[in-house]
């Protein structure tokens, strides 16, 4: 109990999150924008696997609206995106915690999938058809973060992370 | 749908009353967004917070600009000058005819009491960030208000238009790109001046709209901005067309055009700012 909490402690969360954040303001252009993985959905979605308590839809919704700013999309186009991912995750949060990183990873697919859709479904109900479907290369490239995160993790932690489950 | 049993805290909403909560807070920021614009501050807010964020961030690609600048190789250097050198003597005689003519075009303009054309000025601005979005395609820019900047400004960059600044904020602007979607250019067919208006399809490509099926126009032809709007001066360059096809269903011809402008690699660009006087009729 003692190693969870020092696992999941505030200053972790916040220190990924900020980090998360700076990876997105890197000029991304070309090739390399289309394929950025969205690190800060991977990181809520991360935290809120692991610490349900400490993070989930209040800040999900903040960072979404972040990303909106960022990408000078409508408000609430991606808080509502994240949100139901981070529902997505805490429905499935004991299934997702029994499985070794390939797998979890390739159950967190459908996840990041749904929510690059939900992104999809308000812009195109708020604003207008969309330009294409290249933005769903993110999921995949999510999903390959998540993989290479939690192999670090079991890697550093040994089983650790998941006996907590 | 049963949620697992250590998830439910006393005195604590379930996660799906908590996720139709949060829904309906997105859903009203939408609506609050689209419909009626007034969440502007928020994105103030934002850019402010986010505007020192992002000029550090650039850093790291600055450096391993200058890097690899710093091992380019000598010959390339000095093949590269020579280009430039060349370059230069043909566009300073361009400047002296341009000269030239400014300067007759100025005493005709007396002579048959025109309106003398407003001068500009401009601004130059960096790449800072560039939008990643299904339904439209913007760039930050790192001048804003402070450099006198404000929305609707035309932005081009050595070789073309870029797009149009749609929102201004103090220290950092966005430019909507001439390929966004529903983002409309008048402009002019080079080869023949036939006036026509060339929207954004996404993905660095353009279209030129209701062409009618005799109109002259063919696969190579320069567009340039019409300059009738009174937002874009006349003469830029904006794009080339690279596919004129005919349907049977529409009256128009379907013209597809690409860009001049860098739209995906424009590091600098300039932004064209009018003298008051244009807006006066």
């Amino acid at each position: 109990m003692n190693a969870a909490t020092q696992t999941g402690s505030w200053s972790r969360i916040l220190g990924t999150l900020t980090l998360a954040v700076l990876l997105e303001q890197l000029p991304w252009s070309g090739l390399a924008l289309a394929l950025r993985p969205d690190f800060v959905l991977v990181g809520v979605l991360f935290w809120t696997l692991h610490q349900p308590a400490r993070l989930s839809f209040g800040a999900a919704f903040f960072l979404g609206l972040l990303a909106d700013f960022q990408d000078g999309a409508v408000f609430g186009q991606h808080a509502i995106a994240y949100v139901t991912g981070v529902y997505l995750v805490l429905f499935l949060r004991l299934r997702l915690l029994q499985f070794d990183p390939l797998r979890q990873a390739a159950q967190l697919l459908p996840v990041l999938l749904t929510v690059q859709l939900v992104v999809l479904l308000v812009g195109w109900l708020a604003v207008n058809p969309p330009t294409g479907l290249a933005m769903l290369l993110s999921a995949l490239s999510s999903t390959v973060l998540w993989y290479l995160i939690a192999l670090f993790l079991r890697l550093w932690h040994g089983k650790g992370m998941q006996d907590r489950a | 749908m049963a949620m697992p049993a250590q998830l439910m805290f006393a005195r604590r909403l379930g996660p799906t009353a908590r996720l139709l909560i949060w829904l309906l807070v997105g859903v009203s920021c939408v609506v609050v967004d689209a419909r009626y614009r007034a969440l502007d501050g928020l994105r103030s807010g934002f850019s402010l917070l986010l505007q020192p964020v992002r000029e550090v961030m650039r850093a790291p690609a600055d450096i391993a600009a200058e890097l690899g600048g710093f091992f380019v190789r000598h010959r390339l250097l000095q093949k590269e000058r020579d280009a430039l050198l060349i370059e230069r003597a043909r566009l300073l005689n361009n400047v002296n005819t341009a000269k030239e003519v400014v300067r007759e075009n100025a005493e005709l303009r007396t002579l048959l009491q025109l309106q003398s054309r407003p001068g500009q000025q401009v601004v130059h601005a960096a790449l800072l960030y560039q939008g990643h979005d299904w339904f439209a395609q913007h760039i930050t820019l790192d001048q804003g208000g402070g450099a006198g900047l404000r929305r609707g400004l035309p932005v081009v960059d050595a070789t073309g238009l870029m797009g149009q600044l749609s929102r201004v904020y103090p220290g950092t602007s966005e430019v909507t790109l001439v390929s966004s979607p529903g983002q409309l250019t008048p402009v002019l067919v080079e080869r023949t001046g036939q006036r026509g208006l060339a929207a954004g399809s996404g993905h660095n490509q353009m279209e030129l709209r209701y062409m009618p099926a005799q109109a002259d126009i063919r696969r190579g032809d320069l567009l340039l901005t019409s300059g009738i709007d009174r937002v874009y001066p006349a003469g830029i360059p904006v794009a080339r067309v690279s596919r004129v096809s005919r349907s049977q269903a529409s009256p128009y011809l379907r013209v597809e055009c690409l860009p001049l402008a860098g739209l995906d690699r424009s590091r600098a660009v300039l932004v064209l700012i009018a003298d008051p006087q244009m807006a006066t009729p």
